[in-house]
């Protein structure tokens, strides 16, 4: 670990829940220096969180770690009544400025992506497609061809056009939640619900037409 | 009403299948994203003391199966608990 001078993650850390509430809401030095450690403390915590997608290396990776550092010490102050105290007030923390690094690394990585790019991503690749019709028996890939039909059917009964976007934003165009979200013009947990309604009905559809899951899969996956 | 049928944009097999096979975990009650971030802190904070946070919270659990950015922010807080420490 490196240890500059005047940094000390054990006093750090050791500050209690109700030590941090206390001294980010005195005001004065004691407010600042509170806020100097936590401010440590993210950027300390962000290369973890971001390791799955982003190099320290990358030139994106500064600016952006500086830009959700600072978000993320507005966020706490504005939202440091939310606190209930389940967690640790560094994990609440860490927690705050996750949603702000992942959010804005999604919405960088999408913003400027044409439509062909978005289908081929090579971070995130289209789902594995089945290859189920060269090597079907004709028995087979007639009962194959006869569930297609009936889901599709039910699809186009059951889903909303704002269902049906959405599904294929997210299945066929790959986009995360929250970018799929915004050109809906809605936000993430709207877009989990409508999705949550879709799947109700279509797994009450199929229950009323006797049709389980299972064997809905097993035509697909005969090949 | 719906008077250009062909418009639709068609859903691709691989899809459809993705879908019914997010059925069987599908639930009337749900959580979502929003109840998911209000405790994702103690749900990981809880997998890092090595307690069965998935029993603890099951619907939790059953959100992060199927929506993979609270997936990907839980994931991502938990490095930051086990690499902070290792650190
Ligand atoms: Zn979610």
């Amino acid at each position: 670990m490196t240890t500059a001078i005047g940094y000390n993650p054990v006093a750090m850390d050791a500050r209690t829940n109700e030590t941090w509430l206390d001294e980010l809401r005195s005001p004065g030095p004691v407010r600042d220096m509170a806020l100097d450690d936590l401010h440590s403390i993210v950027r300390k915590g962000l290369p973890y969180a971001l390791s799955r997608w982003l190099s320290p290396d990358d030139p994106l990776f500064t600016p952006l770690v500086d830009e959700v550092t600072q978000e993320t010490l507005l966020r706490v102050l504005d939202q440091l009544d939310t606190f209930e105290g389940r967690s640790m007030f560094t994990t609440w923390v860490h927690k705050i400025a996750i949603r702000i690094a992942l959010t804005e690394l999604r919405r960088k990585r999408w913003q400027d992506s044409s439509l062909d790019e978005m289908v081929d991503n090579e971070e995130n690749p289209a789902p594995e497609r089945l290859m189920a019709d060269s090597q079907a028996s004709p028995e087979t890939s007639a009962e194959r061809t006869d569930i297609m039909t009936r889901i599709r059917r039910i699809l186009d009964e059951e889903l909303t056009e704002k269902q049906r976007q959405a599904l294929i934003f997210l299945g066929v165009q790959d986009l995360p939640m929250e970018e799929a979200a915004r050109r809906m013009k809605t936000n993430r947990n709207a877009l989990y619900k409508l999705l949550h309604d879709a799947r109700l009905r279509l797994k009450h559809r199929l229950a009323a037409e006797n049709l389980n899951a299972q064997e809905v899969l097993s035509a697909f996956e005969t090949r | 009403m719906d008077t250009h049928p062909t418009a639709k944009p068609q859903i691709p097999d691989e899809l459809i299948e993705n879908l019914i096979r997010s059925l069987e975990h599908t639930h009337d009650e749900e959580c979502t994203c929003e109840d998911v971030y209000a405790v994702v802190d103690e749900f990981a904070e809880a997998e890092f003391r090595g307690e069965d946070a998935a029993r603890l919270m099951p619907l939790i659990k059953q959100h992060m199966e199927l929506c993979h950015n609270c997936c990907e922010e839980y994931e991502a807080l938990l490095d930051v608990l086990e690499k902070s420490q290792s650190a």
